[in-house]
């Protein structure tokens, strides 16, 4: 006979919730029948390097930043979600030269790769188109299975790349993350984490950025006019197109940056001459 | 009260037509679940298409096949003929594209599509005017008119992984296919996408995409039927009496005889 606390028991269930979802999208059906979905489900303490790469990253740029700052949040409410990797080498060609990738044939492909195989923001390139689908395909099950558990769940990008820059899944060429809750609502989505953390006039400036012709004025003169205030033609401020070398700047700094903490992590670097990340 | 008998057999009768038309129930809710799906950043780039009926669903079978012996590599010829074969026994085709992987990438610079940090692969091999894509000329010289934004490939896969889920869910036995998909967008379903996935349902006793016989195009049920109809013909035309004259099988008085002399 035993009495469980509700909450604390439905947080240690999210763990069996993440071990279901890897058997969604280990069965889920597939193009090729030979994606070689590999998975590992991360908990605790083990996903703050993953964090502090995210962190420096969303020093840069929006989407990682409010990703990292959920992350951030729950762990100081000792409420981290555990986390299910998924993911695949998809640079692995597999014969059925339909020209999807942009190469005529596979061992086109193939020739390209060797020579040129190299990283984005988030994946190693080029893919194989059919392979891609079929990580869609899986990535989707484990989705629709922490859906039918009620759990809330977001599929990242964000938190995937960081995990594979960090040498998690050996081998796969792109990595998704798929946090399995914490227990409760408005985590991912509707995110109570990020309340207070941007001002008003900066979620507008985030809605104009996102559909400029809404707050354009009159277009036939010079540049238009922005309508960013309750008073936009006082003390006008215009769109104009030009180069921003400052942004230029600060996103090398910060991929320099964020090169140092997964090399650190490699092991290549000193550990001495660089300051830690982690608290 | 109205009666609706439903019975898999036999094929296009009253009762296996009811059975597709709620195969069909099915098959719609798979296309609202593909759209719903999880897509990157939340932008609509999916499309769906349902294509239900013997006639219409012969139309994508022979098209399979014409891929298969005059276009696809010689490995996928026999899978694209024994999944022509299994159309045959399905109940309703759908299909799933994504419309932005040849006309609008997320230009977010992932790598997928060629390990490059910017979009700068996919936009040096398509047709742009300042990175809007110019997708009015279609000619093709693969199967495929690459290359593709990938991460709007793998959107489409989220799509069709949620279809896929939907059919599961109503124990409706359904297979994803690239020769189906293939066939469906030669035939210009989905027509604002170049990569659609096909995905064929049926409700049957047997699940007619998997345990498939060697050379299933030619073994299937289906021929295996027909054949009953050829050579089961033939043996009564070597019986020709008239049953109202004669039964072989009756004794004649010279069979007693005989048999009371041993």
């Amino acid at each position: 006979m035993a009495i469980y606390d509700g909450y604390k028991a439905a947080q240690e269930h999210l763990v069996e919730v993440a071990k279901a979802c890897a058997v969604a999208a280990a069965r889920a059906p597939s193009l090729t029948g030979k994606l070689g979905l590999q998975m590992e489900i991360i908990t605790g303490d083990d996903l703050k390097p993953m964090m502090g790469l995210l962190e420096k990253l969303g020093e840069a740029s929006m989407f990682q930043r409010v990703d990292a700052t959920t992350y951030r949040k729950l762990l100081d409410a000792g409420r981290l979600p555990p986390v299910l990797l998924l993911g695949a080498d998809l640079t692995e060609a597999i014969n059925w030269n339909c020209g999807g990738c942009g190469f005529p044939t596979c061992a086109e492909f193939i020739k390209y790769l060797r020579r040129n195989k190299g990283v984005g923001i988030g994946a190693y390139g080029p893919s194989c188109l059919w392979k891609v689908v079929d990580l869609g395909i899986a990535a989707d099950h484990a989705c629709a299975c922490a859906a039918m558990h009620r759990v809330e769940v977001r599929i990242q990008f964000s938190m995937g790349a960081c995990s594979m820059f960090l040498d998690r899944l050996e081998g796969c060429s792109f990595v998704l993350a798929l946090p399995l809750g914490p227990v409760g609502s408005d985590i991912w989505f509707d995110r109570q984490s990020w309340q207070g953390e941007a001002d008003y006039q900066t979620l507008r400036q985030i809605v104009i950025r996102g559909g400029p012709n809404l707050a354009m004025g009159f277009t036939g003169g010079g540049p238009p006019i922005m309508k960013t205030k309750q008073r936009w033609w006082e003390n006008p401020q215009f769109m104009k197109i030009e180069k921003d070398d400052e942004i230029v700047e600060k996103a090398v700094e910060n991929q320099a940056a964020a090169y140092e903490i997964v090399m650190r992590h490699a092991g290549v670097l000193d550990e001495e001459n660089i300051p830690s990340d982690q608290d | 009260m109205p009666r609706i008998p439903v019975n898999e057999w036999p094929p296009n009768a009253p009762p296996d037509l009811a059975k597709k038309e709620n195969a069909l129930v099915v098959a719609r809710l798979m296309t609202n679940a593909a759209l719903t799906a999880p897509i990157t950043g939340g932008m609509p780039g999916s499309e769906a298409e349902i294509v239900y009926g013997e006639e219409d669903i012969e139309i994508v079978a022979r098209e399979m096949e014409r891929l298969a012996h005059h276009e696809v590599p010689k490995k996928l010829k026999k899978p694209f003929l024994y999944e022509a074969a299994m159309l045959r026994e399905s109940d309703a085709l759908v299909f799933l594209g994504n419309f932005r992987a040849h006309s609008s990438p997320v230009d977010a610079g992932c790598g997928l599509c060629g390990g490059e940090p910017n979009c700068s692969f996919f936009y040096e091999r398509v047709d742009h005017i300042d990175g809007i894509v110019d997708i009015t000329n279609r000619k093709r010289k693969t199967a495929i008119k690459g290359p593709l934004c990938m991460l709007r490939a793998h959107d489409l896969g989220y799509a069709v992984g949620s279809a896929l889920w939907i059919a599961a869910t109503h124990f409706v036995d359904a297979k994803v296919s690239y020769a189906l998909g293939l066939a469906g967008r030669n035939l210009d379903i989905c027509r604002n996408s170049e990569v659609v996935v096909g995905v064929a349902i049926a409700v049957l006793a047997k699940n007619p995409f998997v345990d498939i016989s060697p050379d299933y195009h030619l073994t299937n049920m289906t021929r295996q039927i027909d054949a009953v109809r050829k050579t089961a013909i033939v043996p009564r035309q070597l019986s020709m009496v008239n049953y109202l004259m004669h039964d072989p099988a009756a004794k004649s008085k010279k069979d007693d005889k005989k048999e009371e002399e041993e």
